[in-house]
């Protein structure tokens, strides 16, 4: 009894914090930067992560298995993989607009899977004989980390195509006082080196104060760490891919056998084999590689949910909608 | 000089002559500990295993000296010699007369040797042109129609980018034309549901479906087709563009223009720093840094540009081995009662033309026994079948009991537990010997449900009348009477008689059989070593080739890099490290007499 009522708090407690970092992340691209919110922000991501981790381990301990065999428990877990790639990030190379992607992302899918869900379809079942194996921890957690990663990097891709879709129009330059509010977020990038000022290439392009070149420097980090993480995202979803098949030969003696999910997931592989090779041409780095990014946002989003709906095919069993 | 040539440093010759000569280290520091190395010229002179000592001398063009230009002068002395007079070759030789093979790998140690010189002396390359862009090698045949000249035409457009991205959207598509068609049907199913009444989406009738192929599109010949161009285009890929590239990118050079430096994506000029310094911080930060008189070249990474052939040749190994799969080795499937047995070679079916018959098909599969673990709640908690191999001589030569996700693997047969079903119910009808009736499939599927029928009376076949008896799983047996009425539910080896009709039934058993996938399969291995390899290479893609340059003018430091997929991680790495290059101030500049002072550069 005491884990259904530790798992219902924490569930809630970890919806509303994330819904509150949404709204600060969110916030602060719009208003001045306050420091004590600033620091909330940052802090509230850690705790919501913690939280989320409390109730998987919960769930895992009373279930007695991972806690990710059915819809409920994987988008519990794709939730919880935002909030700690997001913690990654942070602390890697911090940028101001990485919670404005990552924290509605977690709140999100928290919430679709605590209030899309019927309830129940997130009572936690014993696991049917073709899931009690080893390689449930390895493939599943595999998938749901690569969806996360190539979903966010997908979201930056879009990100991109949206700020940079009106290139040619003339802003006008505006006057700002010591603490601007809509440019804060631009500028704040520009101190974290002088000496690029010196000799990079970026100072002959661009005048420093004018907007384009923040915006542009804006899109330069957007299509550049959308890269960077569909890159990561992109062996993740190799090993999960890899880790199904070996998997599935292991329990039905074949490696492929073309079932709509394995599909999916193959053209989901395929869409940012696409992506990775489109950014060695020069040419169609930027706009056109975020495309394809673009469109995989979608293709993952297939995959993940639009299959099961089918109703067909060897992973619909648990996971009928 | 055909040989080999083995080197072996020997420390300590410092020469008293003046600048003009000034030797500065052509060493690598690939160890941090290099800090500890003093600036002052060290010589190094190899003692060849062929007893001469050569003399490997940089006449630096930046301290103003003779040599105007970049030379490498070789010196020959006798054996045990010091070396002391330098007769050069000649001018401008290049060190083409040092040997191609990799020269510097062997250290025979000495005690005198820091460690620090050890582990230089294995990384000195030979450098044997000063090239700013070393360029692709461009085959260029002399008639563009010969059978060469053509099948190099080929390889070039088969290796093109955009050929390669629409093959793969392509393959993406009909994947997916595939999961909405349901593959594998009868023609019927598709007459009707994609009938020529109403077409789905407007058009689509089953004339679309069953001339393109679209029920069977995985083994449809175009896409069949698709997969074999798309390992063409990986071949060419590597073989046109990979292999050429990784070449490139081994073959270094130190850039020896400010301008060529500053043409780098990140690039810094610092007023008062040594090209040492920075050594330092860059191979403490995990670079690779090669240095010549005031040249520094740095690099980390590689494995980056390296692992993308890795991760075609891998999917090269995946596709062979998923071919050798599908036309190579046996499968089939069987339904076996408990206590009955079936052959080997019955069982299993060749799946096509590489299919090898193998000495394990002479045997059979006896199934000793198959059950069921149930939960508490009634759900089925794991399938188990005991099964042994019996050979020609009907001996066991091998058993192992089977659940869903561990099959039994003999020889290279593997045997999975797929399916069930129920074969027959056992029982006593009063008080006689426990006879088997045989039970029949009402459901298949998920909701299996068997039924079996006990006739009471003689009235013939069409009024005949009797108890059925249903099961749902192994656990119990419902009874309904002649008139179709519920009786009861009993559980098997329960041993309580019902009395159905005047007739008292005991239920004894319930026989189930259990359904087998076996298969043998020659083409796991390879595939199973191109995944172990897709899923290395691609982590090891993720790393990023980042190069430094550096070079001395006078008392700056013109330092420039790239990276060629972290740019901006790059960037600020770079920033970090030259924050770090300390400032040198000369005697004059500071107004005293003490040591030369440091001051940390920041910014």
């Amino acid at each position: 009894m005491i884990f259904i009522i530790l798992e219902r708090i924490l569930a809630h407690t970890s919806f509303f914090l994330l819904f509150l970092i949404t709204l600060i992340f969110w916030g602060k691209t719009i208003y001045t930067r306050n420091e004590k919110l600033d620091h909330f922000g940052k802090k509230g991501m850690v705790i919501a992560y913690s939280c989320v981790t409390g109730f998987s381990l919960n769930r895992w301990i009373y279930s007695g298995h991972l806690p990710l065999s059915n819809l409920y428990e994987s988008s519990m877990f794709l939730s919880w993989s935002f909030s700690l790639i997001h913690i990654i990030l942070e602390v890697r190379s911090p940028n101001f607009w990485l919670g404005t992607i990552t924290a509605p992302s977690a709140m999100l899918t928290h919430a679709f899977a605590t209030l899309g869900i019927p309830k129940e379809m997130q009572q936690s079942a014993v696991l049917v004989p073709a899931l009690q194996s080893n390689w449930l921890m390895m493939h599943v957690s595999m998938m749901m980390l690569s969806y996360a990663t190539l979903l966010l990097g997908s979201l930056l891709a879009i990100a991109f195509l949206c700020i940079s879709f009106e290139r040619n129009t003339d802003f006008p330059v505006y006057y700002y006082d010591t603490k601007p509010s809509i440019f804060s977020f631009l500028r704040r990038d520009l101190h974290s080196s002088n000496r690029e000022k010196k000799g990079s290439f970026l100072q002959k392009k661009f005048c420093l104060l004018s907007i384009d070149y923040r915006r542009w420097r804006l899109t330069q980090q957007l299509d550049h760490w959308s890269y960077r993480i569909i890159g990561l995202g992109f062996p993740l979803l190799t090993i999960g891919i890899l880790s199904g098949a070996v998997w599935a030969n292991e329990a039905w003696g074949s490696y492929w056998s073309w079932d709509p999910k394995e599909t999916w997931a193959l053209i989901t592989w395929l869409i940012f084999a696409i992506y990775l090779h489109t950014r060695m041409n020069r040419g169609w780095q930027g706009r056109k590689s975020a495309i394809v990014a673009s469109l995989g946002f979608l293709i993952i989003w297939i995959c993940y949910l639009g299959v099961n709906s089918l109703g067909r095919g060897l992973h619909s069993y648990g996971w009928l909608i | 000089m055909a040989t080999p040539l083995q080197f072996r440093p020997l420390l300590g010759h410092h020469f008293s002559s003046p600048s003009p000569l000034s030797r500065k280290n052509t060493h690598l520091f690939s160890s941090s500990r290099y800090a500890t190395l003093t600036h002052k010229l060290v010589d190094m002179a190899f003692l060849c295993s062929s007893g001469q000592c050569c003399l490997v001398v940089k006449a630096s063009a930046k301290s103003g000296s003779a040599g105007q230009s970049q030379s490498v002068k070789t010196v020959r002395h006798q054996p045990n010699h010091g070396a002391q007079t330098l007769n050069p070759v000649k001018k401008n030789s290049t060190l083409t007369t040092l040997p191609k093979a990799p020269p510097l790998v062997e250290t025979t140690t000495t005690t005198a040797l820091s460690p620090d010189l050890l582990e230089t002396v294995k990384n000195v390359e030979v450098i044997s042109r000063s090239e700013k862009n070393a360029v692709v090698p461009r085959v260029s045949v002399a008639g563009n129609y010969t059978v060469k000249g053509l099948f190099r035409q080929l390889v070039r457009q088969l290796a093109s980018l955009p050929l390669a991205i629409a093959e793969l959207f392509a393959i993406a598509g009909l994947s997916a034309i595939g999961t909405i068609i349901p593959q594998g049907e009868s023609p019927e199913y598709y007459f009707q549901n994609y009938s020529d009444g109403k077409p789905v989406l407007g058009f689509l009738t089953w004339q679309w479906v069953l001339g393109l192929s679209f029920d069977h599109i995985y083994t449809a010949p175009y896409f069949l087709g698709l997969l074999l161009l798309l390992a063409f285009s990986l071949v060419a890929c590597t073989s046109s563009r990979q292999l050429p590239m990784v070449k490139v990118a081994r073959r270094w050079s130190f850039l020896k223009s400010e301008k060529a430096i500053l043409q780098m994506d990140v690039t810094d000029t610092l007023p008062c720093a040594r090209v040492e310094d920075i050594g330092t911080l860059l191979s403490a930060q995990g670079y690779e840094v090669f240095a010549r008189g005031p040249s520094l070249y740095a690099f980390k990474g590689l494995a980056g540009r390296l692992a993308p052939i890795g991760v075609h040749a891998a999917l090269l190994l995946i596709m062979a081995g998923g071919t050798l799969s599908a036309i190579g080795g046996y499968h089939g499937t069987v339904m076996v009662p408990q206590g009955l047995d079936f052959q080997l070679s019955d069982a299993l079916r060749p799946m096509g033309i590489l299919s090898m018959p193998a000495d394990v098909l002479n045997n059979s599969v006896h199934v000793d026994k198959f059950y069921i673990d149930y939960r508490p709640t009634g759900e089925v908690g794991q399938f188990h079948s005991d099964l042994s191999i019996v050979n020609l001589d009907n001996q066991t030569v091998f058993s192992n009991s089977i659940s869903v996700n561990s099959p039994l693997k003999y020889k290279g047969v593997t045997i999975y537990q797929s399916d069930w079903a129920i074969s027959a119910v056992q029982v006593r009808v009063d008080g006689s010997e426990p006879y088997n009736l045989v039970m029949a499939p009402l459901q298949k599927g998920d909701n299996k449900l068997y039924g079996t029928f006990l006739p009471l009376g003689e009235d013939g076949v069409t009024k005949a009348k009797g108890i059925s008896i249903l099961a749902r799983d192994l656990q119990s047996v419902v009874l309904y009477d002649q008139e179709g009425q519920f009786v009861g539910v009993r559980r098997p080896g329960s041993r309580k008689p019902i009395q159905v009709n005047n007739v008292s039934i005991v239920v004894d058993d319930i026989i189930g059989s259990t359904g087998l996938e076996l298969k043998m399969d020659p083409g796991v291995a390879p595939v199973y070593a191109g995944f172990g390899g897709l899923m290395l290479t691609t982590v090891i893609s993720y790393l990023s080739h980042s190069q430094v340059w550096a070079l001395q003018e006078g008392t700056s430091l013109v330092v420039g890099g790239k990276s060629n997929r972290a740019r901006f991680e790059f960037e600020k790495e770079l920033n970090e490290i030259l924050d770090c290059v300390p400032e040198i101030r000369t005697k004059k500049q500071r107004g005293d007499f003490s040591s030369t002072e440091t001051a940390t550069q920041k910014q």
